[in-house]
């Protein structure tokens, strides 16, 4: 049976989150994307949840699909690249590189009481640096006029990928 | 919007930005918006073969 569409779902995305790291499917994950940002920025809206995750099983597949049956086996639907939760599309994303250090050192945080972690807005900034489509930018922009950053972090976070902020 | 209402809505609790985004979505689901119509380009203007200016063809030799 389908459950109700929802606009967000996010606590439920959280939980289901939460339960993947319990039973150890992942290691750890946070929240990135256009959700993350709106952590620090104006709400607006957005089209999926992003889900960075540090896989468990450090093979090809990185365990997706043993937390995918989980998932599906709690009422989660797939379609494409997507995990639908009440109509909602969550995509989980093994984190690398630059992503995996956003995921170590992500916010602590709660959403209507769910513990969960949230990109930090200079690891936001970086990413979006590195990925530069039309959007990255506009978000860039965004977080540099309204997130209060820690300009010495965003640098070293620069530095150390190798990286530069766009002229806006 | 003017940048210090931007700056307000920023400040916001996470859950009430997230409320508010959950309201987009389904603005966004209830009226999706409209593409624009554009013209379609008109078809290559094609001249029957009646039409069509009648060659001699073969460029003839050059008369000296």
């Amino acid at each position: 049976m389908n459950e109700p569409l929802s606009p967000l779902p996010l606590a439920d995305v959280l939980r289901a989150a939460n339960g993947l790291v319990e039973a150890r499917l992942i290691e750890d994950y946070a929240l990135g994307g256009a959700l993350a940002a709106i952590h620090y920025v104006e709400p607006f809206a957005t089209y999926d949840a992003d889900i960075f995750f540090i896989p468990s099983d450090k093979g090809l597949t990185a365990g997706m699909p043993a937390f995918y049956a989980r998932l599906k086996s709690q009422g989660w639907q797939v379609d494409g690249e997507h995990l639908m939760l009440k109509g909602f599309p969550v995509q989980f994303l093994a984190a690398q590189g630059l992503t995996e250090e956003a995921v170590h050192e992500a916010r602590r945080i709660k959403f209507e009481g769910i513990p969960t972690k949230v990109f930090r807005a200079e690891h936001i900034v970086a990413i979006a640096a590195s990925v530069r489509r039309k959007k990255d930018l506009a978000r860039i922009e965004q977080l540099l006029q309204q997130a209060e950053l820690d300009q010495t972090l965003l640098e070293k976070i620069l530095q150390r990928h190798k990286l530069k902020l766009p002229k806006l | 919007m003017k940048p210090e209402m931007r700056r307000v809505l920023a400040r916001e609790t996470y859950e009430e930005k997230i409320r508010k985004v959950g309201q987009l979505i389904a603005l966004a689901r209830n009226f999706p918006r409209r593409t624009p119509v554009r013209p379609r380009p008109s078809a290559p203007l094609i001249l029957s073969e009646s039409k069509v200016p009648y060659h001699t063809g073969r460029p003839g030799k050059k008369k000296n």
